[in-house]
């Protein structure tokens, strides 16, 4: 097996890049890139101490294996790759997102991290909701997906 | 008719329940489900950042594919709201 992709509930358990990175290797690759997302103390000048990520479980699934089959027909149809988002309530500090691609080279092992990365912002329906230090709370801006053209 | 709305992401400030029960004319398409959307923000939630919800939204139906503002919605229908993503 070459990909793993899942969705993890924060209640039941913490991504880890320790699963990451057993998974990745493999005799084919002499590459492996580790991408970690964490969530920041700070945005847009509030200081945050948490953010909630809200999940379409289904649909993320399904456009998580399509963006990186997707990335291995693009760059490397051998490459191992692992993805996992969090669901749920995400302390500062704490991962919200890793991807870790074994790859034959070092140049399509970052690029597949990238192009994994950026087409989840703009395909994976996942929310993020900020709590700051003086106990407000506020869901971010994002990128719909509504057809432009429909947008009036 | 009344369609089941299930909430996601910025949605959710509509309501404490993941289902949002909203009532329509009879034969109404996703655009008809847009303009009562509106009227419950305009209404209620204008303070909350979400006005342009209604607009910005896609629609998922049961099988988790966007549907267009022409899509027939039938009675009691389960339909998901999209608002604008932003993961990772």
């Amino acid at each position: 097996m070459t990909l793993h992709t899942a969705i993890v509930e924060t209640r039941e358990k913490k991504i880890s890049s320790e699963e990451a990175k057993k998974f990745i290797p493999s005799e084919k690759n002499g590459a492996e890139s580790i991408f970690i997302g964490r969530v920041r103390n700070e945005n847009s000048e509030k200081k945050v101490t948490a953010v909630t990520y809200d999940v379409h479980d289904q649909a993320v699934i399904k456009s998580f294996q399509s963006i990186c089959n997707d990335a291995k027909i693009k760059f490397d149809k051998n490459a191992s790759i692992f993805l996992e988002h969090a669901k749920g309530y995400v302390l500062v500090g704490e991962i919200s997102i890793i991807i870790a691609v074994g790859s034959g080279h070092r140049d399509e092992a970052f690029k597949i991290c990238r192009y994994i990365l950026e087409e989840i912002k703009h395909k994976s329906p996942i929310w993020k909701k900020e709590h700051y230090v003086d106990g407000k709370e506020e869901w971010l801006p994002g990128h719909s997906l509504r057809p432009k053209k429909e947008i009036k | 008719m009344e369609v089941q709305l299930k909430l996601y992401g910025s949605s959710k400030i509509l309501s404490d329940k993941e289902i949002l029960n909203i009532e329509l004319p009879s034969n109404s398409n996703i655009e008809t489900l847009r303009d009562a959307l509106s009227k419950v923000i305009s209404k209620k939630y204008l303070k909350n950042n979400l006005q342009n919800l209604s607009k910005t939204a896609a629609f998922f139906n049961k099988a988790n594919e966007i549907v267009n503002d022409n899509y027939k919605l039938k009675n009691k229908e389960l339909i998901s709201i999209i608002p604008p993503i932003g993961g990772g």
